[in-house]
């Protein structure tokens, strides 16, 4: 690893995209009503403008820079590419849907950018201080986002609901992290290891900070039994905002993890194996049972996020090389499925209907064979049905536990995840076997159309050739541990 | 003479009443935002106590940022209360049964 | 006991008072009266751990900006109090014994046996010049100097998002727009209009 007093060149994307959401902030107050498409346009130039910043300047080894706050590896290289991937998707998904209720608005774009903003911060921090200014300044937008529709009684009842309980989060999360410096006298994540190599005489005040810290960190998650709040804010968000929420944060959630518990305590992994393993089986569980009752797509698709965190914390909780990499691998299939999935659901509605009941999706086929194809192609992934590449995420994480020895845990996942099955499928034989019980024709833009097909086949040929993504995703871990 | 965990002990006496006050007042969303400014400050005062008896002023510069943090928090935190409170006239938690969680 | 022992419980205890009633207080006003107090002795504590710029910055930014915000926020909006108490008691029992176990075990593992005087001794007191406010002040602009831009940027969202979700232009109220008052043109409002002088019968006589 270079260490570097003050270099800012490997912070330039973060710089990039600060700049761009000044400009954005000006030229929006500056432009009437018809013009609002400019903030739409800057945002995704923001987000090229990124890609190409991180892309150029792509590491091959760790720079530890920014008076140690910062860091810049492949790891956060990889995740920041797929950050501004998923942000791109989310904006090209919900224009049309933001334009409809009127909150297509420069506020929109400008937080999105705060909260990408936030998200980088995060995947490139090795340092307690910028792992929680990035989490508050992601969650901080987040919260804004979500009640950003004011009318809507619901829409803010989630905000609030989400606020209390992100600001509690933060808390537990922040009382841990002051335990971890009282025992290792150091904030910084390479620091603390360093002090916890050899033990430390002061063990049980630890395990009691990392207590504090995974309860806060399944918080953010929403791993059970912190999980109370995902369900009502996926739902009570307009889905655009659900969209957003259900998929870069999850990336930037799990690079979080990886740097708390993966760099930082690396050492104490006997200690928070076991604790990640309680909120795993938890979280398959009622995230897998919960969501078979429910008749809203929202909600749903909410319980299945808190089912595919538990999987995604099977990797984490291996504590090995190969199975940080499958977590990766995980989080990132499951963004661009969570993508698809709610994306379809702003393709589909429109003006005063929000196509998000499941009753809403019957007949699909025949409204529109395509796009029922790629929602059944997101379904089968989700539920891990090969080819599709859901499976073979499952597969790897399964993999990684096993390795450890855990094979009566890959046993209850694999159960779990069959009785998942149940309600994607029942998606599936929705769209294929009921009569429509609506006839309007689908009014989605072509842009968001053609982006659709390329989420849902990308799920197809990367269940297929899963090889070069996970080798991206093995090598970024390889790298920068 | 006062010890670390005296400061400790304060710490987590704040921490709990925090969290106490979490679960009773459930129907009171501004008395939920001051026991999360009361966490906070139990926070701080572990960290300004370490900061202290370890002799190592990284901790005082983390309360610093919490500090920043916590205003524009309790700042978001209440405009998302003024325009709950604009939708519903209520700030009982127990009203906001739209979305049955 | 020495003096700074007696000030410390002093402190300790009006605190844990005031945290206690900022939970339990009927009428959410006291509850911010009695943060305000929590704040201010908290800030006494710090003084204590030699924090000062920490001390002040607490009173200025929490008891001067927002516990102000709380209690404006709490007076604009018209609460019905006695509902929201509903339930308090019912719960009180169970919570409360929750959270003396939590204490105690908190207590037991932050106790003296990890932290105590012979594990952790005592710092020597810093001489008279030295400054907590200089070294804080050292330290933040130059090692921190990112988290500190990231702190800045945080306070923008905060800005942004409290404008967004609560500016509304209310049709009841009249604006003024500054802009399209300064380009008011002269011709925009005065009108000069050509008349012919003429005089009233019997005018002149009068003023004569």
């Amino acid at each position: 690893m270079r260490h570097a007093l003050m270099q800012f060149a490997p912070a330039f994307p973060e710089i990039f995209v600060l700049i761009m959401i000044s400009l954005i902030l000006v030229v929006d107050a500056a432009v009437d009503d018809g013009k609002r498409f400019l903030a739409y346009f800057l945002s995704l130039v923001t987000l090229a403008g990124a890609s190409f910043l991180t892309l150029r300047d792509f590491s091959t080894l760790p720079v530890l820079t920014l008076g140690g706050l910062f860091i810049d590896d492949p790891l956060s290289d990889v995740l920041k590419l797929f950050l501004y991937l998923s942000v791109a998707i989310v904006l090209v998904y919900s224009r049309d849907y933001l334009r409809q209720r009127g909150l297509y608005k420069g506020e929109f774009f400008v937080l999105a950018l705060f909260a990408l903003l936030g998200m980088m911060v995060m995947v490139s921090a090795s340092h307690f201080l910028t792992l929680y200014l990035g989490l508050e300044l992601l969650s901080l937008s987040l919260y804004a986002m979500v009640a950003l529709q004011r009318d809507s009684s619901v829409a803010t009842e989630a905000a609030m609901k989400y606020f209390v309980l992100g600001a509690l989060a933060s808390g537990m999360l922040l009382y841990g992290m002051s335990m971890v410096y009282g025992v290792t006298g150091s904030l910084g994540l390479g620091d603390i290891a360093i002090a916890l190599q050899d033990g430390t005489d002061l063990r049980i005040p630890l395990v009691f900070g990392i207590v504090f810290i995974v309860a806060g960190l399944a918080f953010k998650l929403g791993a059970v039994p912190f999980h109370m709040w995902i369900p009502d804010v996926y739902h009570g968000a307009p889905t655009a905002m659900t969209l957003f929420i259900g998929s870069a944060p999850k990336i930037a959630a799990f690079a979080f993890v990886i740097r708390i518990l993966g760099q930082g305590l690396e050492s104490q992994v006997s200690d928070w194996r076991g604790m990640l393993v309680i909120l795993a089986v938890l979280s398959m569980a009622l995230g897998n049972i919960a969501a078979i009752a429910q008749s809203n797509l929202k909600r749903m698709l909410a319980y299945s996020a808190i089912s595919h965190m538990g999987f995604m914390l099977l990797g984490i909780l291996a504590g090995s090389q190969n199975g940080y990499g499958s977590a990766m691998f995980y989080v990132l299939v499951y963004a661009l499925m969570s993508l698809g999935g709610f994306g379809m659901i702003l393709l589909l509605s429109r003006a005063g209907f929000e196509a998000d009941r499941l009753e809403d999706f019957k007949g699909l086929n025949r409204r529109s064979p395509w796009l029922a194809f790629m929602m059944l192609l997101l379904m089968f992934s989700m539920a891990g049905v090969p080819p599709t590449v859901g499976f073979y995420a499952k597969l790897s994480v399964l993999q990684a536990v096993v390795e450890i020895g855990y094979v009566w845990l890959a046993v209850a996942a694999v159960l779990f995840s069959l009785i998942g099955a149940f309600y994607y499928l029942r998606i599936v034989k929705l769209m294929y076997f009921d009569a429509p019980h609506d006839a309007a024709p689908i009014k989605a833009s072509p842009d968001a159309r053609v982006v659709m097909s390329v989420n849902g086949l990308a799920i197809l040929a990367l269940g297929i050739m899963p090889q070069p993504l996970m080798a991206v995703c093995i090598h970024a871990i390889r790298a920068s541990f | 003479m006062i010890s670390l965990s005296h400061y400790l002990v304060l710490g987590g006496i704040l921490f709990a009443i925090s969290v106490l006050g979490i679960f009773l007042n459930r129907k009171n969303v501004i008395i939920l935002l001051m026991a999360i400014e009361l966490m906070l400050l139990a926070v701080n005062m572990n960290f300004i106590a370490f900061s202290h008896y370890l002799g190592d002023i990284h901790g005082q510069i983390f309360v610093f940022f919490i500090l920043t943090v916590a205003a524009a928090e309790s700042a978001i935190g209440l405009a998302i209360l003024v325009v709950l409170f604009r939708n519903l006239h209520t700030i009982n938690v127990d009203d906001l049964d739209h979305l049955k969680g | 006991m020495t003096y700074t022992t007696a000030i410390f419980y002093f402190f300790a205890s009006i605190l844990v008072f005031a945290g206690l009633r900022v939970i339990t207080a009927r009428n959410p006003v006291h509850a911010a009266l009695y943060l305000v107090l929590a704040f201010f002795t908290a800030a006494g504590l710090w003084m204590l751990l030699e924090a000062e710029f920490l001390a002040i910055t607490l009173v200025l930014v929490y008891v001067g900006a927002v516990m102000v915000l709380f209690l404006f926020v709490v007076m604009m909006l018209d609460i019905n109090l006695e509902k929201l108490r509903e339930g308090f008691w019912d719960y009180l029992p169970l919570a409360g014994f929750v959270a003396v176990l939590l204490v105690i075990e908190m207590a037991l593992i932050l106790g003296s046996r990890h932290f105590g005087l012979e594990v952790m001794g005592a710092p020597a007191p810093h001489a008279a010049d030295y400054s907590n406010t200089k070294e804080l002040g050292r330290v933040l602009y130059t090692e921190y100097v990112y988290a500190f831009e990231l702190a800045a940027v945080i306070l923008l969202v905060a800005i942004v998002a409290a404008i967004a979700l609560t500016l509304r232009r209310r049709k009841d109220s009249k604006y003024i727009d500054p802009a399209e008052q300064v380009k008011v043109k002269r011709n925009d409002r005065l009108r000069i209009v050509k008349m012919q002088a003429t005089q009233k019968p019997g005018a002149g006589e009068d003023g004569a």
